[in-house]
């Protein structure tokens, strides 16, 4: 895995983005971008640059799942590494996400050995 | 709690009742005429009858709203300016919000502060290692020495381990502070609901006023208009899942793994 990576990290409460940062920075990640919904984000991913996602789903604008399909739908990202850590718990929303092609799923309140088992584990497949 | 019955409904069984006799005593007389008036009298006192019930559900509603934003406004102790105010439940909940997630960065300020004194006791543990190898070299020409070398380094491992444990436990007060947004979420539901009742009982006020005025029965029919609630979507966000035990809902972490994985993730 590539420490030097771009992230973005989309979550409506700054908290939850402070956290998922601070525990990247435990992994050795620092390049860390945030936006606070789908909208805002997907200008910045457009824009390119960014190497792996990783977004909420209940945001007022886009949500993380219409991001996710946005993503996916765009030749230029439809490849990038998208983790979605949300507090939506229900079957059909997880395997919604799946179908949509989510690489790893994280349902809120999670702890730091979750989020950094999901994120090895993406890069692991990844190669 | 308020009452919103008005007394008009006894009021008009006993009146019917007696009117009813009335009118039972004018058709035998053969009176038609006055037995008319009768009618048209008891036709009247519906519509007044059915009008005032309607008025006291009106006012009780009005009553229960101001009562609901006033009893929010007295339980949170935001000021005197602002609980003089007209209170606001969603002003409201969105200040718990506010201040929550006020809380949840200065916590973590802190720990981020304590977490740089952390990087601190680890790169004072390197100097401490060069001391240690001084130590090791006296401890061979003094025997005064002898094992000092060893303890030290002992106490060194245990520190170093004490050091490794604070850190994660820094971490785990970071990752706590996701109550914030689990709770949050749940508030701006409940702010949209909240609004929406307001909404939707303004509307019903309004429809209820322009009733009072009618001096006939029919409401138009464009205010007896119910909101339609559209067929919902089974993905659609909800925020965190109050009721876990519920069969489409996943408890835990293992679960959604399992769930993939049965995907082929």
């Amino acid at each position: 895995m590539n420490k030097d990576m771009k992230i973005l990290v989309v979550d409506d409460f700054s908290t939850m983005r402070r956290i998922i940062k601070n525990l990247l920075r435990d992994l050795g990640m620092t390049n860390v971008q945030e936006a606070d919904d789908g909208q805002t984000a997907l200008p910045i991913l457009k824009q390119g640059g960014i190497d792996f996602l990783v977004t909420d789903w209940n945001m007022p604008g886009m949500t993380g799942i219409d991001l996710l399909k946005e993503v996916r739908a765009d030749p230029n990202l439809a490849h990038m590494p998208v983790l979605m850590v949300t507090a939506e718990a229900k079957k059909e929303q997880i395997i919604a996400a799946a179908q949509a092609g989510v690489n790893g799923y994280v349902v809120k309140p999670f702890t730091a050995a979750v989020l950094k088992e999901k994120i090895d584990k993406i890069f692991e497949r990844l190669g | 709690m308020i009452s919103v019955t008005g007394k008009g409904s006894e009021h008009f069984e006993t009146e019917l009742q007696s009117k009813a006799q009335e009118l039972v005593s004018v058709l035998n007389e053969g009176d038609l005429s006055s037995a008319m008036d009768i009618i048209h009298e008891l036709h009247e006192f519906r519509h007044k009858t059915f009008f005032s019930e309607v008025g006291y559900l009106t006012r009780g509603l009005h009553e229960a709203i101001k009562a609901f934003s006033n009893e929010l406004g007295a339980g949170l102790q935001m000021g005197d300016e602002t609980a003089a105010e007209e209170a606001d439940a969603a002003d409201r909940l969105n200040y718990v919000i506010e201040v929550t997630e006020k809380n949840a960065h200065e916590t973590m300020d802190r720990v981020d502060k304590a977490l740089a004194l952390v990087d601190k006791l680890d790169s004072q543990s390197e100097r401490f290692k060069d001391l240690l190898l001084l130590v090791g070299q006296l401890e061979k020409e003094h025997d005064s020495l002898n094992g000092v070398y060893d303890r030290t380094c002992a106490v060194k491992e245990e520190s170093e381990k004490t050091i490794g444990v604070l850190r994660t436990e820094l971490t785990d007060i970071v990752v706590s502070q996701s109550y914030q947004d689990i709770t949050g979420q749940l508030i701006r539901r409940v702010i949209n609901l909240v609004t929406n009742v307001e909404t939707h009982l303004i509307s019903l006020m309004e429809m209820a006023a322009k009733v009072e005025k009618l001096s006939g029965i029919e409401v138009q029919p464009g205010s007896q208009e119910v909101a339609k609630t559209n067929k919902k979507n089974p993905i659609q966000a909800e925020g965190p899942q109050v009721n876990k035990d519920s069969a489409d809902v996943v408890s835990n972490q293992d679960e959604v793994d399992d769930l993939l994985s049965s995907l082929g993730f």
